[in-house]
């Protein structure tokens, strides 16, 4: 491998794309990689009896889409106001995460990452992937494998 | 895999499986020269293609059969139960070889060595029938008999009996007559119409990939969702119904025939049983007469599949358990041979598929020990429960009653995995079986996956769907009455429906714990009565939407582990609906059949024949009653909907036509007042009840539908003579509808005698 090659796969590792979104005060970034679609305002149908973690359906190319609610499973009070949704696909299929609202497309580079400290609670650290170190706050990571439906239900199960 | 590959995949295994329903037929006709050829076909066709793949272990046993059967086909061997049992083991060969390659890609490395010797040796007896040839072949054959049960002689020398020589022709004649002349005769009456017919399904049909059709299926779905917002925000312009009406009915149309594409005729799975049939009484001993029917009714592809292995296990329990040795039927007095009937039938929105046998039915009191025995119930719990609950015992996981574990069934995995795999796909399964007769299993499979009729039903301001299969009528219990309608033992509550107590389920607090049970005195009440599995009870709900056709979408595993919901929808109004499963509801609620309602069940089963349901209804002032049995559902529709052929009124009611009977002149008056009142048009409603008279259905128009109510024959005083035409409804005379006096399309003529004329007593 040439010299040149190096720092251009070296830039090329660099560029990791995000998908801001707040929740409450706080900013999460997902990989870009992952969201399939963003649906705006929506309002999803809720299921009597589920798991509280689970926001609700909507309706999403003909499909019926099971939703978490990221306010939900980081104890925040519920928003009443219509939120906007992640489209998101991991292992068992494609799922909606509920977010209050949906930011902008962040590069950053892997050198301001940091995994998750050792002080955050059991229930935090098993849903957060570490932060980006951003100029005047921190990008904290949602790792979408981590908030599928199924896997809340293991991990609930396993508490 | 190639193209090409993948193609004779394909067609080797349609003919493999046309060889394998030739040869079961062939068994009942040994001589049968159409069925030969067609045998002969199959193996001849795939010996050539596989040369051309140079699949060469392919080629080598086809080739072996090919000889046998070109001697079969010549008759120069006759076709015994040994020689079809050779060609059984042949097809299963070749079989083997090309699941091989379909999934490895290559032949594999088996030996065919004892499969061909055993071709060989069945070929072997040509060599005797050229010694015999001073004999005239309709001699009975001496060929030696691998098996027991020989063919009676005379039907199996059937084919050679027009080729009946002089005992003076020469070897060389002999040999050569048979083989030039009968093929060809035979090749001359059935061939011929066969390839034409083979020719022009070839150039009309096409093979299309399932997931194709899956996905235009889901289209199609999507294409009803939009259709039903499209009906739903448009009906209140007037100059969008032509539009809307139009793309209603192409809708229907388009879902028709996509469903149509995907239908195959159950013969598909019918005709692998009489091979298991065969296969299983050579090994269990048994004589059993396989008798089928209603092969042509079709049945959604992904259904088909579905139940081909419940179906399979099922008919070999019947194998096992059902049906007697021939010995034991013997001294039961019963024929030694055994009948097996498989038979699908379609029943409205399903398909019915039952394999009943006349074996020895299942024992209720050895069911109950065993299930006891196995842990599976407590001795207590066993002595409470009744006859039929008893019998669904045997649907447990790890329930088996076969004395001993054989090889074809008794390994404790049956019945549970046939209803398993049933219930996965909206289908139900019930058993009926009386010691010494014999044992019924139905299975109800619904037509189609996707598409099913529901109920909408409120709770917590939600909408939910509730399917129309498992609805069996609903009660309306208006706000005054809310307080008195529920009684309660303690903390049960219950409702008098027609004398009899109903379970009820408040679905608000099944869905919400916590809430109070109690209907509310500030508005209207709804009872969904449903039937699930036999257990009835009353589902409450906060109000009812319209019914709906709604398109079953699949729900997230965390979602359907609650256990209360099969699946969600979209309605009409864009909004999303669970679909209530009412089963998982019975269970959750821990509603059973209980002895009482079975008892009551039973009564009634024997009353059956002087009593029957009615529906009772008003039409144009009077009262009528329908037969129950009849009666497919009640629609309320606007008046526009009636158009005219002619004079006669008609509905298009699911993209079909139906003829509707108005004798009490309810769609005259209506049309009058619309006529006088251009506002009442849009907004005049009429109530149609849709009846089935034999296999063509009829709407009838009434003004008010009042109640269901059990009617009693009638006899004429003095003479004793049953009166037809009216029923004791209520304690009074009411006439019933005759269905049949309803003229069919296109006949005409209107009905000679309108009912709505019949007696109407005070009792």
């Amino acid at each position: 491998m040439t010299a040149a090659t190096a720092v251009r796969n070296e830039r090329l590792q660099a560029q990791v794309e995000l998908c801001s979104v707040r929740v409450g005060k706080t900013m999460f970034g997902v990989p870009i990689g992952h969201i399939l679609e963003i649906v705006g305002s929506a309002r999803p149908q809720p299921v009597p009896l589920a798991p509280e973690y689970v926001g609700g359906l909507v309706h999403y190319r003909g499909d019926v889409l099971t939703t978490v609610s990221l306010r939900q499973l980081l104890a925040l009070p519920l928003c009443e106001d219509a939120q906007d949704i992640l489209v998101l696909e991991s292992e068992g299929g494609c799922f909606g995460l509920l977010v209050d609202s949906v930011g902008e497309v962040l590069t950053v580079s892997p050198a301001d990452y940091e995994p998750n400290p050792s002080i955050l609670e059991r229930r935090h650290s098993a849903l957060l992937a570490g932060a980006y170190k951003l100029k005047d706050h921190l990008l904290v990571m949602l790792d979408p494998e981590r908030l599928d439906p199924m896997r809340l239900a293991e991990e609930l199960a396993r508490r | 895999m190639d193209e090409l590959t993948r193609e004779f995949l394909i067609e080797s295994q349609e003919g493999l499986d046309r060889m394998e329903r030739c040869l079961t037929d062939l068994e009942t006709r040994p001589g049968d020269a159409a069925l030969l050829g067609e045998i002969f076909r199959s193996v001849h066709t795939m010996k050539g293609t596989t040369g051309f793949l140079g699949f060469k272990r392919l080629e080598k046993l086809a080739h072996r059969g090919e000889n046998l059967l070109g001697l079969l086909r010549d008759g120069k061997v006759v076709a015994s139960r040994g020689v079809i049992t050779g060609l059984l083991h042949l097809l299963d060969g070749l079989r083997a070889i090309l699941k091989s390659i379909e999934g490895e890609g290559s032949e594999g490395t088996g030996s065919d060595e004892a499969l061909m010797e055993e071709l060989e040796a069945l070929q072997a007896h040509r060599g005797r029938a050229e010694s015999t040839v001073a004999q005239p072949p309709a001699a009975p054959p001496e060929y030696p008999e691998p098996e027991s049960g020989r063919q009676p002689a005379g039907q199996s020398a059937g084919p050679a009996e027009p080729e009946v020589q002089a005992p003076t022709l020469s070897a060389s004649q002999q040999k050569s007559r048979p083989a030039a002349e009968q093929p060809e005769a035979a090749q001359a009456d059935g061939g011929k119409t066969r390839t034409q017919s083979s020719a022009g399904t070839a150039e009309s049909t096409l093979r299309v990939d399932v997931t194709l059709l899956n996905r235009m299926m889901n289209l199609v779905g999507e294409l009803v969702l939009t259709r039903n917002q499209v009906l739903q925000a448009t009906s209140a312009d007037p100059r969008m119904t032509l539009l809307s009406r139009r793309l209603d009915m192409v809708t229907a149309d388009l879902r028709e025939s996509v469903m149509k594409a995907r239908m195959q005729p159950v013969s598909n799975i019918f005709s692998k049983m009489p091979r298991i049939v065969r296969d299983l009484s050579q090994s269990l001993g048994r004589r059993v007469h396989l008798e089928m029917e209603g092969q042509d009714t079709e049945l959604d592809k992904s259904l088909l599949e579905a139940i081909k292995d419940p179906l399979t296990h099922a008919v070999r329990n019947a194998m096992d358990h059902g049906i007697e040795p021939p010995d034991v039927r013997k001294m039961a007095g019963k024929n030694p041979e055994g009948a097996l009937k498989l038979r699908a039938v379609r029943e409205g929105s399903h398909v019915v598929v039952e394999v009943s046998d006349d074996g020895a039915g299942i024992a209720v009191e050895k069911v109950r020990d065993k299930a006891i025995e196995r842990g599976l119930i407590t001795p207590e719990r066993a002595a409470v429960l009744g006859e039929r609950e008893l019998l669904q015992l045997i649907f447990l996981p790890g329930f088996s009653t076969a004395a001993k574990v054989t090889n074809v069934s008794g390994r404790g995995v049956g019945m549970d995995v046939v209803r398993t795999n049933v219930e996965k796909i909206g289908g139900k399964v019930e058993l009926d079986s009386r010691a010494g007769k014999g044992t019924t299993l139905r299975l109800r499979i619904p037509l189609t996956l996707a598409i099913i009729p529901a109920l909408i039903v409120r709770s917590l301001s939600q909408s939910f769907a509730l399917p129309q299969g498992a609805l069996s009528e609903l009660v309306h219990i208006p706000p005054e009455k809310a307080a008195s309608s529920v009684e309660w033992i303690e903390s049960a509550p219950l409702y008098r429906l027609r004398g009899r107590l109903l379970p009820l389920v408040f679905l608000s607090r099944l869905l919400s714990p916590g809430r109070e049970c109690q209907l509310a005195s500030d508005r209207d009440n709804f009872i969904a009565v449903l039937d699930a599995d036999g257990r009835r009870f009353g589902l409450v709900v906060d109000g009812l939407a319209d019914p709906e056709e709604i398109v079953v979408k699949p729900l997230s595993a965390v979602l359907k582990d609650i256990g209360l919901y099969s699946g969600a929808t979209v309605l009409g109004n864009a909004d999303l609906a669970l679909i209530l499963d009412p089963g998982s509801i019975a269970l959750k609620a821990g509603i059973t059949m209980n002895s009482e309602e079975e008892a009551a069940a039973r009564v009634e089963e024997n009353a059956d024949e002087n009593r029957a349901d009615f529906l009772l209804v008003e039409v144009g002032g009077r009262r009528a009653a329908v037969p129950l049995a009849d009666v497919l559902r009640i629609e309320q529709l606007p008046l526009a909907r009636i158009e005219y052929v002619g004079y006669r009124p008609v509905l298009n009611f699911e993209g079909q036509l139906l003829p509707v009977e108005d004798s009490g002149g309810i769609l005259a008056q209506a049309a009058g007042g619309a006529s006088q009142d251009a506002g009442f048009a849009d907004s005049a409603q009429i109530i149609v009840v849709v009846c089935r008279d034999g296999s063509r259905h009829v709407g009838i128009a009434v003004s008010h539908v009042l109640d269901v109510a059990a009617g009693s024959d009638l006899f004429e005083a003095g003479s004793g003579v049953q009166a037809g035409g009216v029923t004791m409804l209520k304690n009074r005379v009411i006439g019933v509808v005759e269905l049949g006096s309803v003229a069919p399309l296109g006949h005409g003529a209107p009905a000679q005698e309108p009912w709505t004329q019949s007696a109407e007593v005070q009792a």
